[in-house]
Formats: C-alpha cells, structure tokens, sequence
C-alpha cells in the first residue's frame, strides 16, 4: 500500500538523524556506560567509582541469587499479559466491529485512564481490594478466596498485599497497552468480510477463528509485547500492592542501586534482563511468523 | 454458537473490561469528595466539597503539578517532532541502517525504567551537567521518542500515499499537495502520538527520580514521596480535574473528526 | 517528492525552534527562583517535623523576624538510603549540594563524616549547643560531636490498633508471633529498628551485639515471613496500615503513633517490655555550605528551650534540648497537659529499657544490609 521514494540519498537519514542522534547520546551512550559499570568492581561499599576489570562476577550471582524473582517477574508478567489478552481481546473486537459511528470515542475512552497518574490508579486499587471491601467480601463469599487459597496463591483472608493483588495490577494498569494495538488491527479488517462469511454459511465463531484472528494476530504480537516487557521491569506494582513474596526483578534492581549501593551488581541484572527479554520476543516472534509483524 | 449469542458474550465481556478499566477511576473522583480521617485518603469517610474549594491549599502538589505539565508539554514536542521525522523516514524511504533504526527505536522499550534513569544519572554527572527541569526534560524526550516513532509508523503504514501521487498528477504544487493531502493524513497520527506522550511523561516516576535535581518535584514524584507520610485529598481533586479536562479534549478532537468527515474531499 | 520532503523537514525544524523558544523561557523560570535577595537558609528533612501553626507565628517565622533570614523547608528524605542515594553523585563529585542542612538518622553521621561529606559544626557561634541532654552528649555515632547536633530524637516500639486485635493489647515483641496476629503484622523495612528489637526479644542488647545475633534475629523473620504471619515490610508509610486495621500491630515509630492516636483513640503505642531502641535524626552540614553564620544562627535558635518547646509540641518527638519540660508548663495551654506525657518524657523505668543500635563497620554493614534486604526484598 505504501510507495516507498528511492528519491534523494541523503534525504532518509537527514530525516532519521537528529533523532537517532537524541536516542544515542541519551540512550545508547548510558547504556554503553552501564555495561562498563557492570563489568566493574568496586574497592569498597562507598566506593563510586568502580574499577572496569572485565569483571564478570556480578553476572554469574544474578540466576543464582536472584533467579526467584526473576522468574516470579516473568510469571507475573506472562500471566498478566494473558489476562490482559482475554479481557482486552473483547473490547477491541466490539468496539472495532460493532461501534459504528462511536468508535473514536470509545476507543478514546481506554486512553482516558491515561490521563490520571498511574501511581494514583494503583493506589486505589488498595482501596478497591480493602480487606472489607465489596469486591474482597464478595469473593469470599462466593468462595473464590478459598480457590486461591488451594492454589496456594494467597494464604489467608485477604486479597491485598498477596501476589493475585500484584498481577491485576499489572493487569489492570497495562490493559490500555493491549487493547490499542488490538484494536488498530482489528479496525482494518474489512466488515465486508465477515459478511462474507455469513454468506458462506461459515458461523461466527468459525469467521472468528480463520479470518478475524490471523488477521489481528499483528495487533496481538504488539499488545503482548507492549504489554509484557514493560511488566517484567515494573516494581510499583509490587511495592503498593504485594506483600512479604510478592517482589520482583524491579525491586531488586531499585535495592541493589539505592540501598546496598551495588551499581555494579545492578547493571548486571539489568543487563541479563533486556537480554532474556529479547531472546523472549524473538522467539514469540518467530512462533507467530511472519517478519512484517516486527513493525 | 450462533452469532447473536457469541456477540452478546463478547458485548458483556467488553463492558465488564471498560467497567474495570474505569473502576479506579471512580475510586480517585469520588474521593475527591472524601473527608478523610488521618493523613491518608483511602477510607470513605463522608463527603464534603471542601477540597473542592480549596485544590490549592498544598502549595508543593501545586506547582508539582503545573511543573509537570510543562515538562509533557515540552517532552512531547521534542519527542513529535524529532519521532515523526524518523517515522517518516522509515516508511517513506528505503535505505540502509533502516532495520538498525527500528532495533534503536525499540531498544528503550525494552529496558527497564530503573536502568535508563540511573544511567542518565551517571552521565548527566560526567559531564558535569547540573539536574534540573533541563535533565527531566531530555530524559522525558528520549523514552517518548520511541513511542512516538513506532506510533506514527504504525500508522503511516495504513495511509494511501497514492493520493499524493493523485494529487501531483491532478497538478497540485508540491506545497499544496503537502498542505491538503499529505499533512491533514499525518498529523491524526502525530497528534495521537504526542497525545500519548504527554501522558507518559506526565506518569514517570522512575526515571525523573533520577534525573532531576534536588527540589524538583513532578506530579508523581510528589505522591510517590508524600505517600510515605500522606495522600492529600487535592491529589484526588487534581487528578479529577486532569482528567476532565482530558476528557474535555477528547470530546472537542471527536468533534472536530466529524466536521472534517463531511468535507468533501477534493474541496480543499 | 523531494520538495515535499524537505518542506516537511522544514517544518518539522521550526516547529522545533518554536517549540524551544516557548518552553525554555518557562522552563528556566522553573529552574532558578532562589536569588530573590535577602538570606536564605535551606534546609533537607523529614516530613511533618516542624511547627507550621499559627500562620506567620511558627518557628521559622519568629526565626525570620530575629534574623533576617529566610528558611527553605524542604521535606525531602523519606528515607535515608533513598536520600543518600539522591546526594551521593553531588557530593561523591566534590560538589555542594542545594541544602545548608539536612537531617539523616543518626548512623548515617559517620558514613558521612567518613566519606568526608560534612562540614564541622560551628560550635563556637552557637551556644545554645550547651543545652543538649546529657545523654545525647558525645554519643556513639559521633563521639567528639563535631558533626551533629540532634534535632528531634525518638523511639521504636509496637503500635496496635486496639480494633484489630480485637481488644487485646499489646506488650511485647513476642506478642508480634502470636498467631492470632498471623498476617496481620508489619516490621519496618528501617534495619536497625527491625532487628534491634527481634534482638532485645532474643535478650540481646543491641549496643554490644554482635552480627551473628543479628543473623539470628533476620532468621527468625524470615520463618515468621514463611509462616504468614508478616503482611509487609513497609517504610513511613505503616501508618496508614495500621489506622486501617491492615495491621493489628506493626513496628513503629513514637511520634507518628502519638499524633495519629490524636484522631483515632483505637490505636496505642508501648515501648514493649523487652525494651525498644532510641533514635536521633540530627542535622549535620553537607560540605560545601557556604552561609555557616546562618545555620549557626538557626541551630542556636531551635536550641533555645522555647522554641524546642513549641516545635516538640507539634511533632509530638521527644526533644534533644534540655528545659523543654518547664517551657511547655510555663507556655501553658495544650502544651503543658505535654509535659507530663510519658511518650515525650520517658520516665527513668522506660529509659532503663531503650537501647541504640552500635556503630556497623562497613564489613558488617554490607552483610546485615545485604541479608536484611534479602528478607524485605522477595
């Protein structure tokens, strides 16, 4: 659809430059400092300015010392971008096949928590889950609490400060995130096909199944991406919402930094993080198939 | 399943998603109307429109605040800016380092906030650059680049440029054709861009507590900070308020979508 | 196609230029309101710590007025680590920082001192100095007071919400195992604070323990933590945990608990009978500082048992200077019911049983923190 200019060699990168130029003094040149950090030893507790010394030791203590919470940040994530699938998946269905003339708005509606301070909407989720609340006395009424509690996901009486709070959290907070993408796919399909569908006698869920789904797998690669990676790093999550096992790999990183003052140690763990992540994405990518989806 | 069944399920699905997506919402208006006991709003106690009278009354959350959206403001001009000239290019252009750029573009994404702030940290100091709203302002600019970028991109792809091509044959300038076609295509993209990233610079804590110098509080910061000791009800009225107005933008942008839909194309 | 390109280059560039004209003039008045003349005096320290009331009447207002000198309050640190974190890049680079005095808990004073971060007290030019307690004088964290001279000191104890543990009150550590309390019992995420009471319960004396009995201590957390029995570790922020009820009881900090049983009478505070630890946040002078009269004029004023008086009965802390009794009974009004409270005066009997936390060396240091850490932290 789109005509790509061979045009004038230089114009691209005359476009491209200034802000590639940004990303790589802010970004890249950080980062490339952080990486020498993390190779770093330091003499003392308050030495700041560590040693380079190709010292790869702080690398090896992270899996071992740290792999319960990065294992528990990418479960947490993994089970909230599923969560966030399920429940987003929906709306943007029906917001782009059956919102009409309202659609804009509708899906203007999903940004609109946006525009209030993430740490606030998180704050109210401790008064949503209080330990008498509606939503915690229902659940326990209905038995739901003691579900939980025989997949040993909360022990206790209380749905705040426990590791379920944590993943609606991040659930709830990254939803936005998986329904735009969603939605931008899904709003492209043609309704004509569908109809044609109907036509063909095939019924909804099957139209469903071999039209609507593989031509919005684009959006589902993008919503889960923009949904999990930002998930595994997030700690405010935790900090508000989770109790005595609920930490992860963000916390750890805002420990090592601020309170045993271990920048090295915490470079290192950052460092396997966006590797891990990337490996994951790629292989997700390569599962779903196609190279366009790396848009 | 026939299909009106499967569609109801999916309608009740849908609501129960928008319901829970704006229940903390509910949570922070209605306690803008709350009169709290002790220091921290978060217990229904019973109502009163004196905070509404009084929004002001802490004057750091006010100019943390009005600190706040300066600094969106400024972020998500930069960040436009610099974001759609790079989107543009991706999409228009085919040249070499483009696949390089998009592994750039999506590398911030991919890092955790704790680790971009702490290493600008390290930088701003090496080079002897004193934090303040400045560093804020850079920091913000380069981790909305991104999101700008890969939004635009996103849609631009969508986008017909043939028209241009229409346009020029038709015997439009290239100005004009610029003017009528290809702006009025980009710039909804853009703006939802920028719109986007005011809003994630108006969010982050992470970063701008590493990178802004000792007295400067953003919104954030300043209920990440007080949350130790308080949570104002003006933290309630304000964000309402924010979000009204919010609000009040997205209802003028969709009425201003439909005006522009009645215009016949053509008729520039 | 060219042309179009770089018109929309162009544009894109002015619009730059634009937007760089309309923000900064903005942004720069963000920057620097500070030079509006007359002297300023700025200060770095915990929230709710000052007398605000009456309006125009309060401390730094009368300050103003003696002095001439203005004083930038700023409630910067909610948490020493955090704050040390936030000067450390300043200070570590030879630089001054914005603040002329901060206030970190008082084993921060010999990191700091160590680190050469702080300036010497001016003690020549403040000699309302000589009115500092006995027992806070030359103490451990600073033994020839040179760096430090107190600002508020407290204690750590329990504080129980009367509603939570259903009418059953609380008066020792060990009560905090109980387990009828199981899960609804905080510690505070402050190290010393935690394992120094986990080790007064052991029948440990914080002042001359050692690691091991420290390790001792974080064990015995981490079973409780496995057990249920610990709903969080929490910062300051334990306050509203416990007004709620989400804690029946947690480790506390006095003058917090005494202002919020002003509103909500279920709650109380005990130093429990094993003992509880003594505290002191103290304001020292980060190097660099230039207006030394002026934080000398100010230490001298807040030291004047008046105004220690009128601060202490805000914050309701128990106050580092001597005579503040007999001024808040001679002020009269709310002030002096104050003078016979137990939490702002603790009687000898109490006293018997608050203990400090002794120096760490950094070997230490860096093993408890770590260990401690690892039991907060996942």
């Amino acid at each position: 659809m789109s005509t790509r200019v061979g045009g004038r060699r230089l114009t691209p990168y005359l476009l491209v430059g200034p802000g590639v130029a940004w990303l790589g003094v802010f970004f890249l040149v950080p980062l490339w400092n952080l990486f020498v950090m993390s190779l770093s030893t330091k003499r003392s507790r308050y030495d700041f300015d560590p040693a380079f010394r190709w010292d790869w030791s702080n690398y090896g203590d992270v899996f071992g010392t740290y792999g319960t919470q990065l294992g528990r940040s990418f479960l947490f994530a993994g089970v909230a971008t599923l969560a966030c699938l399920v429940i987003g998946y929906p709306m943007a269905y029906w917001v782009a096949v059956h919102g009409g003339r309202f659609r804009a708005a509708l899906i203007g509606l999903v940004i609109v928590p946006f525009f209030t301070s993430f740490l606030l909407r998180t704050i109210s989720w401790t008064v949503l889950l209080a330990d008498d609340g509606v939503i915690v006395r229902a659940s326990r009424a209905s038995g739901v609490l003691a579900l939980l509690r025989a997949f040993g996901w909360i022990n206790g009486d209380r749905l705040l400060d426990t590791p379920v709070a944590v993943v609606g959290g991040l659930t709830y907070n990254f939803l936005p995130f998986m329904v735009l993408p969603l939605y931008v796919s899904l709003e492209k399909i043609d309704i004509r096909l569908l109809d044609a569908c109907g036509d063909l006698y095939a019924s909804g869920w099957s139209a469903f199944r071999r039209v609507v789904l593989p031509l919005s797998l684009p959006g589902v690669f993008a919503g889960s991406l923009l949904t999990f990676i930002p998930a595994t790093g997030d700690f405010v999550n935790a900090y508000f919402l989770g109790g005595t096992s609920s930490r992860m790999i963000g916390n750890v990183v805002q420990d090592r930094f601020l309170v045993q003052l271990d920048q090295p140690g915490a470079a290192a763990i950052s460092f396997l993080l966006m590797l891990v992540i990337t490996a994951a994405v790629l292989v997700y990518a390569r599962v779903l198939g196609t190279e366009e989806m790396t848009s | 399943m026939t299909g009106s069944w499967g569609r109801r399920l999916v309608g009740c699905a849908a609501i129960g998603g928008f319901v829970l997506l704006f229940a903390p919402i509910a949570v922070i208006v209605v306690f803008s109307f709350n009169d709290p006991v002790g220091r921290y709003n978060l217990v229904w106690q019973r109502f009163t429109l004196d905070n509404w009278l009084h929004p002001f009354e802490r004057d750091e959350l006010t100019s943390a605040v009005l600190f706040s959206l300066r600094i969106a403001a400024g972020a998500s001009v930069v960040a436009g800016v610099l974001g759609t000239l790079v989107a543009l290019a991706l999409v228009r252009h085919r040249f070499r380092g483009g696949s390089l750029v998009d592994l750039l573009l999506v590398l911030p994404l991919t890092t955790p906030e704790i680790v971009m702030g702490s290493s600008l940290a390290l930088l701003f100091l090496d080079l002897g650059v004193e934090r303040g709203p400045l560093t804020i302002l850079l920091a913000h600019s380069m981790f909305c680049l991104s999101f700008v970028a890969l939004t635009v991109k996103a849609r631009l792809r969508g986008l017909d440029w043939t028209l241009e091509d229409a346009a020029m044959d038709l015997g439009a300038s290239p100005w004009r054709t610029f003017r009528t076609v290809t702006f009025p295509m980009v710039v909804p993209g853009v703006v939802a861009a920028m719109l986007l990233s005011f809003s994630l610079s108006m969010d982050d804590v992470i970063i701008t507590f590493f990178v802004s110098g000792e007295g400067d509080s953003t919104f954030p910061k300043y209920v990440y900070g007080s949350f130790q000791r308080e949570l104002a009800p003006q933290v309630h009225v304000l964000s309402t308020a924010m979000l009204v107005g919010s609000l009040g933008l997205l209802a003028l942008s969709v009425v201003w979508q439909r005006r522009r839909s009645t215009v016949r194309p053509g008729r520039a | 196609m060219s042309l179009q390109t770089s018109r929309r280059r162009f544009l894109g560039g002015l619009a730059a230029v634009a937007a760089g004209g309309v923000f900064a003039p903005s942004l720069l008045t963000a920057c620097g309101n500070d030079d509006v003349g007359g002297r300023r005096l700025r200060v770095a320290t915990w929230p709710i710590y000052i007398d605000v009331e009456p309006e125009g009447e309060a401390t730094l207002d009368l300050f103003e007025r003696a002095t001439g000198i203005r004083v930038d309050w700023n409630e910067d640190i909610n948490d020493n680590l955090e704050y040390f974190a936030k000067i450390q890049p300043t200070l570590s680079a030879g630089k001054a920082i914005r603040s002329d005095i901060i206030m970190p808990t008082f084993w921060m004073v010999p990191r700091l001192a160590d680190l050469g971060w702080l300036e010497p007290l001016p003690l020549d030019a403040i000699p309302n100095a000589k009115n500092l307690l006995p027992g806070l004088q030359r103490p451990t964290w600073d033994p020839e007071g040179r760096w430090s001279l107190p600002w508020q000191t407290g204690t750590t104890g329990i504080a129980y919400n009367r509603k939570a543990t259903g009418g059953k009150e609380i008066r020792s550590i060990d009560d905090l195992f109980h387990p009828d309390l199981a899960g609804k019992v905080g510690f505070l995420t402050e190290m010393r604070d935690t394992l120094g009471l986990l080790m007064l319960a052991d029948g440990k004396n914080p002042q001359t323990a050692s690691v091991a009995d420290a390790e001792r201590a974080i064990e015995r957390l981490r079973k409780a933590k496995a057990d249920g029995q610990i709903r969080k570790f929490t910062g300051n922020d334990y306050q509203d945990e416990l007004a709620k009820g989400s804690f029946a009881a947690c480790v506390a900090w006095s003058g917090d608990v005494a202002q919020l049983a002003l509103e909500n009478p279920d709650l109380a505070y005990v130093v429990p009978e094993e003992g509880g630890m003594k505290w002191a946040d103290a304001m020292v002078i980060p190097k660099g500082t230039t207006d030394l009269d002026a934080v000398a004029k100010f230490m001298d004023f807040v030291y004047d048992p008046t105004n220690a008086a009128r601060i202490t009965a805000a914050v309701q802390y128990i106050s580092p200077v001597q005579g503040v009794r007999e001024a808040l009974r001679a002020a009269g009004g709310d002030g002096a019911a104050l003078a016979d409270s137990t939490a702002l005066f603790p009687d000898a009997a109490t006293e018997k049983r608050l203990y400090t936390f002794r120096s760490l060396s950094e070997d230490e240091e860096s093993r408890l923190s770590e260990a401690f850490s690892k039991l907060t932290g996942s």
